[in-house]
């Protein structure tokens, strides 16, 4: 393939998922300056592996894939940053919070719950938030479809949990 | 709040994202004329220095031992020549161990499943533990190489005292944390200690994150 129509096939699959790449990049990185950064490192790594994508796998599996395994290396590695900056965006967060619509509260706290989940129960919240099938869900993560669905069940159990503590 | 809920409010997200395109095309232009990254290219400049100032401190100190091996052994004092040799021989092996392991952590395949791609990315950054306890293990000989043979025959018995306990002491906690830093201790108190400090933060990160995956590798 040359490297013209490499990059228009790229450019085409990028902008048909480009909401993955974001919603990734919101779920790890809380500091919002440090975004776009994880947005083009993860695109490096797609790019970088485009040429052996295997469509034995969906291509969403593939970008899933990378973005997440890139997002939690990066989480790792900059979570002083990420820690350092939690009080402040908490704070602001809060003063803020009142003056939202309620779907926009909603979200910031569905926003905040996930969060606070250990970086692969995260990941796999991610996926089934975005109504990945336990069969995918399991071929992204490596694990069995059945270990996929006692782990969504449990978290999903502690979010629920969550929101109804907040209502009250 | 019900599950579809859930996944509704979850696609609002998708509104926020309408106006990325530009952000995407940008970075495919950047990419695409990207040349690929060589492996020094990927390591932070601190590193760079670290490992630099580490080849070139076995470098002159390995050839000046080396040469006062071959050529004036029987000048020198062997307790300054061994301690320096040991000093050496120990840096150089942190070292090539340090740059193996992130030669493998660069080689790691990302498009393989999260949880076989982490482990083998957080085993291997676990396993720079291994450079700390090569370098702990210097601790005695930096109680040696000063000493001669004649301290030992006109010597002060009291200096030989407080030596001889200061160098079984330093080889005593030498050896206890050679075999103690380990991933099963992470939590003891002394390990905290030893490794409470921004720059080992990836690495306990990195420990958290293995207990994780031992987690999901369980069967349910």
């Amino acid at each position: 393939m040359q490297k013209d129509e490499q990059k228009d096939q790229f450019e085409k699959v990028m902008e048909q998922h480009r909401g993955i790449l974001f919603k990734v990049a919101r779920t790890y990185c809380q500091n919002e300056n440090d975004r776009p950064d994880l947005i083009q490192e993860i695109m490096i790594q797609l790019w970088l592996s485009f040429h052996r994508y295997n469509d034995r796998y969906k291509i969403t599996t593939w970008i899933y894939r990378i973005s997440l395994n890139v997002a939690i290396s990066f989480y790792r590695k900059n979570s002083i940053k990420i820690n350092d900056n939690i009080p402040l965006d908490e704070h602001l967060s809060e003063i803020a919070e009142s003056d939202k619509p309620e779907n926009e509260q909603q979200l910031n706290l569905l926003e905040k719950f996930i969060n606070e989940l250990k970086e692969i129960d995260r990941a796999l919240m991610f996926l089934y938030l975005e109504e990945r099938n336990y069969r995918e869900i399991s071929e992204i993560l490596g694990i069995s479809e059945s270990n996929v669905s006692t782990k969504v069940g449990r978290i999903k159990e502690s979010l629920k949990q969550k929101f109804a503590t907040i209502k009250n | 709040m019900e599950d579809s809920k859930l996944i509704n409010l979850w696609n609002s997200y998708d509104e926020k994202f309408n106006d990325s395109y530009m952000l995407i095309q940008k970075n495919v232009q950047d990419i695409s004329q990207m040349k690929v990254k060589s492996f020094l290219s990927t390591m932070k400049p601190v590193k760079i220095f670290t490992v630099i100032v580490g080849i070139i401190w076995v470098g002159i100190v390995g050839t000046v031992v080396t040469n006062l091996f071959v050529f004036a052994y029987s000048k020198v004092s062997l307790f300054f020549l061994y301690s320096a040799a040991i000093q050496v021989l120990l840096t150089a092996i942190a070292i090539i161990t340090y740059l193996y392991q992130l030669i493998l952590i660069y080689q790691v395949d990302i498009t393989e499943p999260i949880i076989k791609t982490q482990e083998t990315l957080v085993r291997l950054k676990t396993s720079t533990l291994w450079v700390t306890r090569i370098l702990f293990l210097q601790l005695p000989v930096w109680t040696t190489f000063y000493l001669s043979q004649s301290m030992f025959t006109d010597g002060n018995i009291l200096f030989l005292i407080v030596q001889v306990i200061v160098t079984i002491g330093f080889s005593y906690c030498a050896l206890w944390l050679f075999f103690n830093i380990r991933y099963e201790n992470r939590h003891k108190k002394w390990f905290k200690l030893i490794f409470n400090g921004q720059e080992w933060t990836p690495l306990l990160k990195s420990m958290e994150l293995l207990e994780q995956i031992n987690d999901y590798k369980s069967p349910a």
